[in-house]
């Protein structure tokens, strides 16, 4: 065989440098590929491996009272992060990590799944950590690749009113927020507001984001700052100014101590909530610190429902208070005039049925500022058949039930006013009970609110027609622009109601607070006068629900007041006194406010 | 005393020497430049330690030029030998050890596999050489490949699977060089393509069909035919059970090379980086000491088998295609000196040694791209490792000491 050895020496020369020459082609087009064609994918690769983004964290806005005092700042703690392109390389920084961090390795792992967006963008460990972990970590740094830790405030409360539900709580994002347009740029492991002001403000307090560019190597370790890619800083958040007034705000909460329900005084003249309550509540603290599971649980499932916000969130009979509506609907539509009297025996017959007056052996002859002063059921009976169950729908929508305030807080209930399309669903097209009305007349039966709408209704027979917008942010300041940004009072007029109709009715409230018979006695001041309307609404839950709502002074309203006790018994005699303690406090209060 | 052989060096060859001294200064400035900035005063050291073995492989290269081709040819089977009982005892001194690759001898460490590549290629060529060699002999075949299986055997039960190979490579060009009929060679490689193909059954069926078809163009005997035909299929049938006895890591490499990219910080890791490496190196390079990648320590094995991707990165594809180029030479070159040498002895000798560095270089090169798996084997003059810079030294000798002597019989 190799005696040709020699002859096809040249062909195969040429066989196997051919192989090698088309190998070598088919690397050069590969070079040419990854070089040429693909180089800005690959560029941007190396890059990516070189470059690490470091997030500056915007501080957040700050909250102050009506007069300038701190209500929510902000402290420095520290967050534990990790990258997790790092930890796939290694299991020992985990061990180390968990060791330091009191977390058991499972969770660690399970943290890192759940949050990891990219092999390279750090995930949040911890958040909150202690001063001993902290110098832990910093002490075992060498031993940590891809272990950082970050400045990151926590909320601090300076004040000492509570105000949770209005203040309300920051939290870690939601994947149903992230994929929110209105947290775009935010990732998971970020911090946004929850409920109340941090919720609705959240974008204004929340500032933006800033960037910092680092060098890494392959060991996530910082090489070197970034000359070619400059810094973003950070933008703080805006500041809110609110309309609360902290001290008024603090003899709220002292007067709410203990009970179930919620107050509110608001500013007649422009619709700012001057102070609101809703108790039981929490300690927002409780927030800021890292709740444990246990305490989140706890406020969750407690009976009393301390999380949720009375105010707006909660839907109440109205009781009597809802007889100054079917007064100016009948003053309205001239069903009565003032000197106009009924005769209250204790009790009404209609049908098959007998409806009871509050007082047993009746108000005898009564007419209408008498009956609104002794809050008389029997006289609302015979004026609401007057009126009719159409009257009543009307003048309620004309007064704004079962519309929401549109208060700067989240989740406010509408309510629910019980109109023919509603009724007909609950009892039928063909049969409405007669004695509908009869009940809806004096608050009862279907007819639900809220308190922050009774205390609309207070303003708006106060000011005799007008509502401005309730809200809460006098002004927002931009730290950055130094601009303040002040909301703009949004005043609206209720229709076809008359000054005469509502100064018929503001008469009768006053008597309500100083009349011989009044029922709201109890809310009286020596230097102011107070005019209101007592409530006792039924509930079948247990006792009845203590309503007041009410304005001062009388011959010129400045402020506009709503407490309810749930389950407080008589209007009375367990809202009307906090109404007046507070009303007191306000005309001593006044003289410190800012004007603007 | 040695009889001092007259040379005749041509311009060609002092080319060739320079090339070959372009390439290692390359390789030395990438190996420089992969542990310049790292903190290890150990792998600081890789450049001067690479310095050295550098020197020395020189001394072996002009060893290898000057020794008279009948001492070549003498101790080829002694060597052969030597290096068998090398690679033994490395089993046997390392066989508490999992992988075991090196021996120590004198305080000299270094690796017998790779002087079983001057070793085989050497008893091989002078096998192969003998004037009345009948390769169609199935006794003589078989002896051939004998001398490759041992160290093939051996080597893989280190393991280290990719140098294996490099043996399984070189015995078909060489066979096919010293004479064996396309129709042999076709039946020899037959079981290798189904071995790869035997996992996927169009595959598997696609090749079967053009054995059987190649048997017929060669009007081979119905024996044959069946005995071929048979012994593929039992190959075909059983690869895939072999498989489940293969090592984790060798599964993962060849997996890694087939399903690229499924895992970013496994094998396929070292791959995409290498990628990014030299795709970011783009038209002109980062230049000398920037390139990131390589800088910040992004691939393992920058300074060994992934030594290209410095290139790639720091010298753009312009240096890519230069290094390329010079290799090219170095094979081209090597080839055409075997088609012109008188002597068999050194012709075979040449295109063995030209086939395992054609072959550890298109494997690595072609690793580092992302075209080739990723099987350990360094790439010649550039890589970081002394045994193999040597090794490559005295097989690139063996083109010049035939190149010198290339009309003599």
């Amino acid at each position: 065989m190799l005696t040709n050895f020699g002859r096809d020496a040249k062909r195969k020369q040429f066989q196997f440098s051919a192989v090698i020459v088309l190998l070598f082609i088919i690397i050069v087009i590969r070079f040419f590929y990854l070089q040429i064609y693909k180089k800005a994918q690959y560029l941007k690769a190396s890059e990516n491996n070189r470059i690490r983004e470091i997030v500056l964290e915007p501080t957040r806005g700050l909250i102050f009272d009506r007069n300038g005092k701190i209500l929510v700042d902000n402290h420095p703690s520290y967050s534990v992060n990790i990258i997790p392109f790092e930890i796939d390389k290694t299991d020992t920084v985990i061990t180390l990590v968990s060791k330091i961090l009191q977390m058991e390795p499972e969770e660690i792992w399970e943290t890192i799944n759940k949050k990891k967006t990219g092999y390279f963008t750090p995930v949040k460990l911890k958040r909150q950590i202690d001063f001993e972990t902290l110098s832990k970590i910093e002490e075992n740094r060498m031993y940590l690749p891809g272990i950082s830790y970050q400045i990151e405030p926590r909320r601090n409360y300076p004040s000492d009113i509570r105000a949770s539900h209005l203040l309300g709580y920051l939290g870690e994002i939601t994947r149903e927020d992230l994929a929110n347009n209105a947290f775009k740029g935010l990732r998971t492991g970020d911090i946004v507001g929850k409920k109340g002001l941090e919720r609705v403000y959240d974008k204004t307090l929340r500032g933006v984001k800033g960037y910092r560019y680092v060098e890494v190597d392959a060991l996530g370790r910082e090489v070197k700052k970034l000359t070619d890619k400059k810094e973003v800083p950070p933008q703080p958040g805006k500041n809110l100014h609110l309309t609360i007034d902290v001290n008024l705000q603090k003899s709220l909460e002292i007067s709410m101590e203990n009970m179930r329900g919620g107050a509110i005084v608001v500013d007649c003249a422009n619709g700012e909530v001057l102070a609101m309550v809703s108790k039981p509540d929490y300690d927002p603290e409780l927030f800021s610190k890292l709740i444990t599971q246990e305490k989140w649980a706890g406020l969750l499932n407690d009976p009393e429902k301390p999380l949720y916000d009375r105010l707006v969130q909660s839907l109440y009979p109205p009781g009597s208070t809802y007889k100054l509506v079917v007064a100016a609907a009948a003053l309205e539509e001239r069903k009565i005039r003032t000197w106009d009297t009924t005769f209250c025996s204790g009790s009404y017959l209609f049908g098959k049925e007998t409806f009871q007056c509050w007082k047993q052996e009746g108000h005898g002859r009564i007419d209408l500022l008498g009956a609104i002063e002794q809050s008389c059921n029997v006289f609302f009976y015979k004026l609401g058949r007057k009126i009719g169950l159409d009257n009543w729908i009307t003048y309620s929508k004309n007064l704004l039930f079962g519309i929401p305030t549109g208060i700067d807080l989240v989740d406010e209930k509408e309510g629910l006013v019980p109109d023919r399309k509603y009724l007909e669903k609950r009892y039928g097209k063909k049969w409405l009970p007669k004695g509908l009305i009869v009940n809806l007349s004096i608050g009862q039966g279907d007819l639900l609110v809220t308190p922050l709408q009774m205390v609309r209704l207070a303003m708006i027979i106060a000011n005799e027609g007008k509502y401005p917008k309730l809200h809460l942010v006098r002004y927002i300041d931009d730290p950055i622009i130094k601009k303040n940004q002040w909301t703009k009072i949004d005043t609206s007029r209720v229709i076809d109601i008359s000054h005469k109709t509502f100064s018929i009715i503001k008469r009768g409230m006053y008597r309500v607070v100083n009349g011989e018979h009044g029922t709201a006695k109890a809310a009286y001041c020596r230097n102011v006068k107070v005019a209101g309307k007592t409530g006792t609404a039924e509930n079948p839950h247990g006792d009845s629900h203590s309503w007041f709502i009410g304005f001062a002074p009388f011959d010129k309203p400045e402020i506009a007041v709503c407490v309810l006790v749930e389950n407080g018994g008589s209007g009375g005699k367990t809202a009307a006194p906090i109404a007046g303690k507070i009303i007191k406090y306000f005309n001593i209060e006044k003289s410190n406010y800012a004007q603007h | 005393m040695l009889n001092i052989e007259k040379f005749e060096l041509t311009v060609a060859d002092y080319v060739y020497i320079f090339t070959i001294f372009i390439l290692v200064f390359i390789g030395l400035s990438a190996i420089y430049s992969a542990s310049y900035q790292v903190e290890s005063s150990y792998l600081k050291a890789n450049f001067s330690r690479q310095v050295v073995w550098f020197l020395m492989g020189t001394f072996f290269l002009v060893i290898t030029v000057v020794l008279p081709t009948r001492v070549l040819f003498a101790v080829s089977y002694w060597l052969y030998g030597l290096s068998i009982l090398l690679l033994i005892l490395t089993l046997v001194l390392n066989s508490n050890v999992s992988v075991s690759r090196w021996i120590t001898i004198g305080g000299v460490q270094f690796q017998p596999s790779e002087i079983m590549k001057i070793s085989t290629v050497l008893a091989l060529a002078r096998y192969l050489s003998f004037k009345k060699r009948n390769l169609n002999n199935i006794k003589e075949l078989s002896i051939a490949f004998g001398l490759i299986l041992f160290p093939f055997l051996l080597i893989s039960q280190q393991p280290d699977l990719g140098t294996a190979f490099v043996f399984l490579a070189v015995i078909f060009p060489v066979l096919y060089w010293a004479g064996l009929p396309t129709f042999y060679l076709l039946v020899i490689i037959m079981p290798f393509v189904v071995l790869i193909a035997s996992f996927n059954y169009y595959a598997f069926s696609a090749v079967m069909i053009f054995t059987a078809a190649m048997l017929l163009f060669f009007r081979s005997g119905l024996l044959v035919f069946l005995s071929v035909m048979i012994f593929n299929i039992i190959i075909g049938i059983f690869t895939p059970f072999l498989w489940s006895h293969l090592r984790g890591y060798q599964k993962h490499r060849i997996l890694t090379f087939l399903g690229v990219e499924i895992d970013p910080h496994g094998l396929s890791y070292q791959i995409i980086q290498s990628k990014v490496a030299i795709g970011s190196g783009g038209f002109f390079g980062k230049g000398i000491l920037n390139g990131t990648q390589t800088q910040l320590r992004f691939l393992p094995a920058q300074h060994t088998d992934f030594v290209f991707s410095v290139i790639g990165e720091e010298l753009g594809f312009i240096g890519s295609v230069f290094v390329l180029g010079l290799f090219l030479f170095l094979l081209l070159r090597g080839i055409y000196i075997c088609s012109i040498v008188k002597n068999k002895f050194l012709s075979l000798l040449v295109i063995g040694a030209i086939v395992v560095l054609g072959f550890h270089t298109i494997i690595n090169i072609g690793m580092t791209v992302g075209i080739m798996p990723v099987t350990g084997l360094p790439l010649p003059f550039m890589s970081y490792g002394g045994t193999f810079l040597i090794t490559s030294m005295i097989l690139v000798g063996f083109v010049i000491h035939a190149s010198i002597r290339r009309f003599r019989y």
